[in-house]
């Protein structure tokens, strides 16, 4: 068992948090602790945590009224908003399966996920509603109540419990399916963090509640520990609204930390509400200069790793202004071995599978439960865990050597210069050779020639060349005048650039 | 609310979100994109300055091409 988590939090506050290893059974306990702390907010409306019991109960009302049945697929298709919520929460604690459809899906693709999830209802905003009425489901409103209350289901916790798209860099989108004991894991292992207290937090949901690090991170973490959890609905809108909201803790990806940390350097940190202590940040690589400009105005900027299939954090780093590279130390809980290089993860935390795909899970899961990341990793000395590549990314060179393009891109990655890199392998006179391809920072070459640009980058290339062993150097640079194709977490797209 | 008023003020905004930027390039018929190089999270960095400086609010995604479009817009919507 790690302590470096338990550390983190005063032995009086640990004593007090649970690990439930279902969603109805902790919906219970924070709705019974936390009974009269604000709980969810739009700046209009707020509801204390026994108002929210009230309200989901009355949902899982409708949900019966709808003839909807222990294990039923439901699709749930919102912005991030109170209603959002509420609605996961209730169709979990009902015993159904929250399928998170992404706001920004075309309906189309909301209709065919409907069918090809077999979903017995759509859970939709009304917005949204007149354009998916085509679906091949009864369809309820994520406004609307019930009359009476209706109690939480008692699910085991190895039921399914929600459905989350992944698989963007890579691949086609997949279903993974997570139990509620993953869920309930994902959102113990998010509570912990260095040098802030663990209770009464006020926090914003920037990031999508059909992404896991939105939901189960960014929501049901922090509602674990009595938080007051605002809906980012409208990005700008709400980044205006921080000095009146005011929040502790923030759950992040790295483009958003930027901004923040721009808006932080021009009108001080007042203008974010001026208490933010921490932001955790994930989905995407987390550059080292972000982390050190806000540690300098107090906030210290926590990088984990994590995926979908893990329920989100299966690391976390409380030294990253000392350790940028690293993604920290494993959770407690969860067993951890590199095989031939590749992370496998053991625990609670792990998926059960992908929706009607027995190929790709019995790839991804072991029969005695090991996740099989696919994500390369090594420890140093002290036990930090750091990314090293993914295995699908692997470049086979013509003397059949392995290299991680990943690895090679890193040390490009130091330079402040450089916003993005790519490397792959490319023909060049009809021999396989390495290329990188670089997305410049504009302004770092305010008022350079193209040549100028391409003369620096050639030089750095020389600098990473040469500590790099003679078959995996670069022999081509190519620099971009356009963005890379990006994944929707922006991410650089490896299959589409 | 004057122009040049409003032009000085974006300079100096423009200035901090962009500090290596050369301040000769932001002429009034300067592209936001191709001579300001001024991308997504700029755009999101740019707007909210704006907002809390001139104390409007843009009202959708606004589709400017130059820095005298900002200006103009910024004048049209400031209340004096």
């Amino acid at each position: 068992m790690s302590n470096y988590f338990y550390d983190m939090i005063p032995a009086e506050e640990l004593a007090q948090l649970h690990y439930l290893p279902t969603v109805p059974e902790y919906l219970d306990w924070i709705t019974t602790k936390w009974a009269d702390r604000p709980a969810l907010s739009d700046t209009v409306n707020t509801f204390t945590y026994k108002e929210m019991a009230s309200r989901i109960a009355r949902r899982r009302t409708l949900y019966k009224e709808a003839g909807l049945q222990p294990g039923d697929n439901v699709a749930i298709f919102e912005k991030n908003s109170i209603d959002a919520v509420e609605s996961f929460l209730a169709v979990t604690s009902a015993g159904l399966v929250a399928v998170m459809l992404p706001a920004q899906l075309p309906a189309p693709a909301v209709i065919g996920c409907c069918a090809k999830f077999r979903a017995k209802a759509l859970i939709v905003r009304d917005e949204f509603r007149a354009a998916v009425e085509g679906a091949p489901c009864p369809k309820i409103a994520s406004s609307a109540f019930g009359e009476a209350e209706t109690p939480a289901a008692k699910v085991d916790k190895d039921a399914p419990a929600a459905i989350f798209f992944t698989g963007g860099t890579t691949g086609a989108p997949k279903g993974a399916i997570l139990p509620h004991r993953a869920l309930m894991r994902g959102a113990y292992n998010g509570v912990f963090a260095p040098g802030s207290q663990l209770f009464g937090h006020v926090t914003i949901g920037f990031l999508p509640l059909t992404h896991v690090f939105g939901l189960i991170a960014g929501t049901l973490a922090k509602l674990m520990v009595g938080a007051l959890w605002y809906p980012a609905e409208d990005m700008k809108a709400t980044i205006g609204k921080l000095p009146q909201i005011r929040p502790t803790v923030l759950v992040l990806v790295p483009g958003l930390v930027e901004v923040l940390v721009g808006l932080t350097k021009m009108y001080g940190p007042q203008f974010l509400g001026g208490r933010l202590k921490t932001i955790i940040a994930g989905a995407a690589n987390v550059p080292a200069k972000l982390i050190e400009e806000f540690e300098k105005f107090g906030t210290h900027v926590l990088a984990g790793y994590g995926m979908t299939e893990g329920a989100n954090l299966t690391s976390g780093n409380a030294e990253s202004a000392e350790r940028p590279t690293s993604v920290g130390k494993v959770y407690p809980e969860q067993e951890v071995k590199l095989v031939d290089g590749e992370i496998w993860f053991r625990g609670d935390n792990v998926f059960l599978g992908y929706y009607g795909d027995p190929e790709q899970t019995a790839a991804t899961l072991t029969p005695d439960g090991w996740l099989k990341t696919g994500d390369l990793g090594r420890f140093d000395e002290d036990g930090y865990l750091y990314i090293v590549g993914r295995i699908k990314n692997l470049i086979v060179l013509p003397n059949g050597e392995n290299v991680s393009p990943e690895s090679i891109e890193e040390p490009f990655y130091q330079c402040p210069a450089l916003r993005d890199c790519l490397v792959k392998e490319v023909e060049d006179g009809g021999q396989p050779v390495l290329a990188v391809e670089i997305l410049p920072r504009a302004e770092a070459f305010e008022g350079k020639t193209p040549a100028e640009i391409e003369a620096f980058f050639k030089q750095l290339t020389e600098q990473v060349n040469a500590k790099l062993p003679t078959t995996h150097r670069i022999s081509k640079v190519v620099i971009r005048t356009e963005d890379f194709k990006r994944t929707g977490s922006m991410k650089v797209s490896r299959k589409d650039n | 609310m004057t122009q040049e008023y409003i032009y000085a003020k974006l300079q100096g905004i423009l200035a901090q979100i962009k500090p290596k930027m050369d301040p000769a390039k932001v002429s009034m018929d300067a592209s936001l994109t191709t001579d300001l190089a001024i991308d997504s999270l700029s755009t999101l960095l740019l707007s909210l300055a704006i907002e809390h400086e001139f104390n409007i609010v843009f009202e959708s995604q606004q589709p400017f091409q130059t820095v005298r479009e900002v200006v103009e817009y910024i004048q049209q919507h400031v209340k004096e």
